[in-house]
């Protein structure tokens, strides 16, 4: 399976020529994702994540005005694939974030995480779900403070009830291969940025889950940081791990084999690195960005 | 001249703002301020002045005010200091956006201001209100008469306002010093210092353990009244020192051992709380060992003066066995037989009728033992738990009292004792005395009963070996030695109003010599050789003022106390609520589901919250022994009674620190949630 269609690739040269394709670029992501959800439902091929028509509507305490965060998105993403999506901020990429990783319902629309459709979990038994299928790297980190980096690490193992030699075990070469291993015992405050989101990433990562779900995990880290962070997500992904980065750091993306760009609630296109190098994929994305900023506003 | 209401302006708005701090303080404040005044208005008033006992009375309560004075500067510190930590950040961010320093003092001193008028006012206010109010009740407790009128002390104004414009003005100066020192970036994340990990003290946990065990160990093991009295606040003293101890260093060193054990932390339920009640421990621990000793403090001075006053009647039995004692020093020969002729024409006179007459002629003096020998220890007799008062007797004297004839050599002696054991031999003035029966009971009961040392009643064979004993205590002791002394005890009948008259004809009788001698017969006043003239009548309205007075002072102290307590408790939820919401939400996100997280936290405000009262449990459980002793001494011998009021009192605190949770434990979760 190839994903959204292909028919987008290295045509971003004219903007203009896009942004007369537009609809029809909207149309053929959507038509292709019916298609694969029929496809799952004849129980013949399937996408790991796959979203389709997804609407959120946020309503004002007391009903008065309605904001809408996201019009109708639809994607999927396949086992080993590492996609970017962009957009600015107001796109809806954290709305669409938070309902990825289950935190929050759509008003419509729906998501399937391997086949299970998490909007609708129940309540109960989201948090396991959340805890067993989907890891999570955040801007902030969001470490705790009261743990040491191992004991933060082996968070989520602990609530599934692990015992400490097969936390101990798993950890191991995840530590060794983020460089954290010396620096296990400390805590948050005591190390750097780049170290306490190389720790964030292996919490994410040793629950072994189906998809890692990054939001902005650069956005808080020097240049230097960054590019170590972005290494290894390169090399989680070279062994097979499916991750979902949200940014809007050009470099960030840049390193995604795909990246997908939403604008007010909507996918708007999207871009496969293929064979291009980084600074190949760079002068695209921004590109793309350009031509969505200034083409955005002829729209409006 | 717009900034002239500005700064005002800004002050009341912040105070508005921060209602959920503020309000609570206010109130405290103006409780303070109203107590304070209550207290003085009482410790002063005129019509106290005519009230029987009322002197003691006094004493207590103007002690009593200077407690809640020092309390109220260290309660209301306390609290100022913490808003000043929550308040931090704001007052960081007016100094970013571009106020100077000597304008956040403006505001503070406004801020100040409005805190202690508002204070001053309604606090004196209800000060004025209520102390009308607690009078009645106090003199209630006191069976005093009720007066009528309603007055307002204003000398008793004038200190609390002076007093309390002291303390704002201290915790002014405080603030502003804080504010000068800091730097703004610093008053950005005030608010946010503390989260590094505490290191474990061992010392200090150790050195906690150590002084606990020794204060617990002195409560248990004392077993005299005496060495009760002098060891109590030595006690009271290492236990507080434990207690803060412990509840800091003691508890981190615990909860890191309890980490250290792999197999034992990384179970889901002991993974969070051991390592949030870390972290807890080392913001709150000072709090909560402040907690724990108020609630003690509150716990002990309720339930002991609440015994003492209920068990008033048992207690003055104790005191006064008989209605009425009179005592001679050195009685001549035939003195005894006249005067108690005399007692019983005045008694007749009166119209009253004598019951359980007793007379008999004794020398008492204090010995300290060692072994089986008695010495004379001038230093420390009194402190000493080996303490004992020695009672002679002759045999005539036992025999007109019991009798029973007995023949004795001048080295033999019967003994009765009221609860150390004696052997055969004793010594005492290098003297060796034999004895020749342990009696079962002794016919004068009493005093000698109710004596908080070791007793021995001891027989002795006549005159010349009493007089001999009295002559060499005399040598010992010189100006504190004790004479010989002619006892004369009975009851009357009638009402308490007749007893009360027939003893003031007794004591106008007995305090002049006998008919029959002159005065030249004594040496220095008459009334020198008059030793004890006692009605048990006269000597209730002392009591009841003396101990209502305790049990006031004990329940208007405990009322402070605990009120303190619950605003701790209220100010460290509040905060550790904001602390826990970042928390809370970093766990959701990492996969805790909501009911989950709450449980866990639930499970440590729990601990945070009840730990403090289970030590203070423990405190009194080892106290229990010795205060028993201390009660003694105020002659109240009902233990019953006495765990009965501890029982009663410790479900009341619980009851109202209960309360006192559930209300908190909702402020708290709506700040997390």
């Amino acid at each position: 399976m190839a994903g959204i269609s292909s028919f987008c690739y290295g045509s971003t040269s004219t903007m203009l020529t896009l942004n007369l394709l537009y609809p029809v670029v909207r149309f053929l992501v959507i038509t292709r994702y019916w298609k694969v959800n029929i496809n799952y439902t004849g129980g013949i091929l399937m996408s790991l994540l796959s979203v389709s028509n997804l609407k959120k509507i946020y309503t004002t305490r007391f009903g008065g005005t309605q904001v809408q965060a996201l019009a109708n998105v639809s994607f999927s993403v396949e086992q080993g694939e590492y996609v970017a999506i962009m957009g600015e901020s107001g796109s809806g990429k954290t709305t669409l974030l938070n309902i990825l990783a289950a935190l929050d319902k759509p008003t419509s629309g729906e998501v399937l995480l391997n086949g299970r459709n998490t909007v609708t979990i129940r309540e109960s038994e989201i948090s396991a779900f959340r805890r067993d299928n989907l890891g999570f790297v955040f801007q902030d980190f969001n470490l705790l403070d009261t743990f040491s980096l191992q004991d933060n690490i082996f968070l989520p193992l602990v609530l599934s009830g692990k015992s400490f030699e097969e936390m101990s075990l798993r950890l191991e070469p995840i530590a060794r291969k983020l460089h954290i291993t010396d620096i296990l015992s400390k805590f948050p405050y005591e190390v750097s940025g780049g170290q306490k989101q190389r720790a964030a990433v292996a919490r994410a990562l040793i629950t072994n889950p189906q998809l890692i779900l990054a939001d902005e995990p650069t956005g808080a880290l020097d240049s230097h940081a960054t590019d170590g962070l972005l290494q290894f997500f390169n090399e989680i992904n070279n062994d097979d791990q499916t991750i979902l980065l949200v940014t809007h750091s050009v470099k960030a993306a840049s390193h995604a084999k795909r990246v997908l760009f939403i604008k007010d609630g909507e996918v708007f296109h999207q871009l496969y690195k293929a064979s291009q190098t980084y600074d190949e994929m760079y002068q695209k994305i921004s590109d793309t960005l350009t031509m969505i900023a200034t083409g955005g506003e002829r729209h409006a | 001249m717009r900034k002239r209401t500005f700064y005002p302006k800004l002050a009341f708005l912040n105070i508005q703002k921060n209602s959920k701090f503020y309000l609570p303080y206010l109130l405290t404040c103006i409780i303070t301020v109203a107590m304070f005044y209550i207290m003085r208005y009482i410790a002063t008033n005129s019509s106290l002045n005519d009230m029987l006992g009322a002197g003691s009375l006094k004493e207590i309560l103007f002690f009593g005010s200077i407690v809640v004075g020092i309390f109220a500067a260290i309660f209301l510190f306390y609290t100022n200091s913490f808003l000043m930590k929550r308040r931090k950040k704001e007052l960081g961010l007016y100094n970013i956006l571009g106020m100077e320093k000597r304008h956040i003092a403006w505001v503070l001193l406004f801020e100040t201001f409005i805190v202690a008028a508002a204070s001053l006012v309604l606090g004196l206010s209800l000060g004025i209100l209520l102390s009308k109010l607690i009078i009645l009740i106090l003199f209630k407790m006191l069976k005093f008469t009720i007066p009528w009128g309603f007055s307002v002390s204003s000398a008793s104004l004038l200190v609390s306002v002076l007093l309390f414009f002291g303390i704002f003005l201290a915790t002014l100066l405080f603030n502003l010093m804080q504010i000068r020192l800091a730097k703004p970036i610093e008053l950005l994340h005030g608010g946010q210092t503390g989260e590094r990990e505490p290191k474990t003290k061992w010392m200090l946990a150790i050195l906690g353990i150590l002084t606990l065990g020794a204060g617990y160990t002195i409560a248990i093991v004392t077993e005299s009244p005496l060495s009760a009295i002098s060891l109590f606040f030595i006690a009271v003293v290492l236990v507080i020192v434990g207690t803060y101890c412990l509840f800091t260093a003691g508890s981190i060193a615990l909860l890191k051992l309890l980490r250290n054990n792999k197999h034992f932390y990384y179970q889901t339920k002991h993974f969070i709380a051991i390592s949030g009640m870390i972290y807890r421990m080392k913001q709150n621990a000072v709090g909560l060992a402040n907690i724990c000793i108020l609630s003690t403090m509150v716990l002990i001075m309720v339930s002991t003066t609440v015994s003492l006053y209920s068990g008033m009647e048992s207690l003055l039995g104790n005191r006064f066995p008989t209605d009425i004692s009179v005592g001679f020093k050195n009685p001549t020969d035939g003195e005894m037989e006249n005067r108690l002729r005399q007692l019983q024409d005045t008694v007749s006179e009166q119209g009253r009728s004598l019951s359980k007459l007793t007379d008999y002629t004794a020398l008492s003096f204090a010995v300290s033992r060692d072994g089986d020998t008695f010495a004379t220890d001038t230093d420390n007799y009194v402190s000493s738990s080996d303490a004992s008062e020695l009672c002679f007797i002759t045999a005539t004297e036992y025999e007109h009292l019991t009798g029973r004839t007995v023949t004795l050599a001048a080295d033999e002696v019967l003994v009765y004792s009221n609860g150390g054991q004696i052997s055969g031999f004793f010594s005492l003035f290098d003297q060796s005395f034999r004895v020749r029966e342990h009696l079962d009971s002794i016919p004068i009961t009493g005093q000698f009963n109710a004596s908080l040392v070791d007793g021995y009643f001891m027989v002795v064979s006549d005159d010349t070996v009493l007089n001999q004993l009295y002559t060499k205590q005399k040598t010992a002791y010189g100006d504190r030695a004790s004479s010989i002394r002619g006892e004369i005890s009975f009851n009357l009948d009638g009402t308490d109003e007749e007893k009360l008259v027939c003893y003031d004809a007794i004591k106008a009788v007995l305090n002049k010599p006998l008919p029959s001698e002159s005065a030249a017969a004594y040496t220095g006043e008459y009334i020198d050789h008059l030793s004890t003239m006692e009605c048990k009548q006269a000597a209730t309205s002392d009591f009841y003022a003396l101990y209502g007075g305790f049990l006031f002072l004990g329940l208007f102290l405990g009322t402070l106390f605990l009120m303190a307590t619950v605003l701790i408790i209220y100010y460290k939820q509040i905060s550790e609520g904001y602390d826990d919401k970042e928390r809370f939400e970093i766990m959701q996100k990492v996969g805790l589901s909501r009911s989950e997280v709450k449980h866990a936290i639930s499970s440590q405000i729990v601990m945070v919250f009840f730990l403090p009262i289970l030590m203070a449990g423990i405190h009194i459980l080892a106290a229990f022994k010795m205060i028993t002793k201390l009660l003694a001494v105020l002659n109240l011998t009902n233990i019953p009674l006495f765990i009965g009021c501890t029982i009663g009192t410790v479900l009341v605190f619980g009851l109202i620190y209960g309360v006192v949770y559930a209300l908190t434990a909702r402020v708290y979760y709506r700040i997390v949630s």
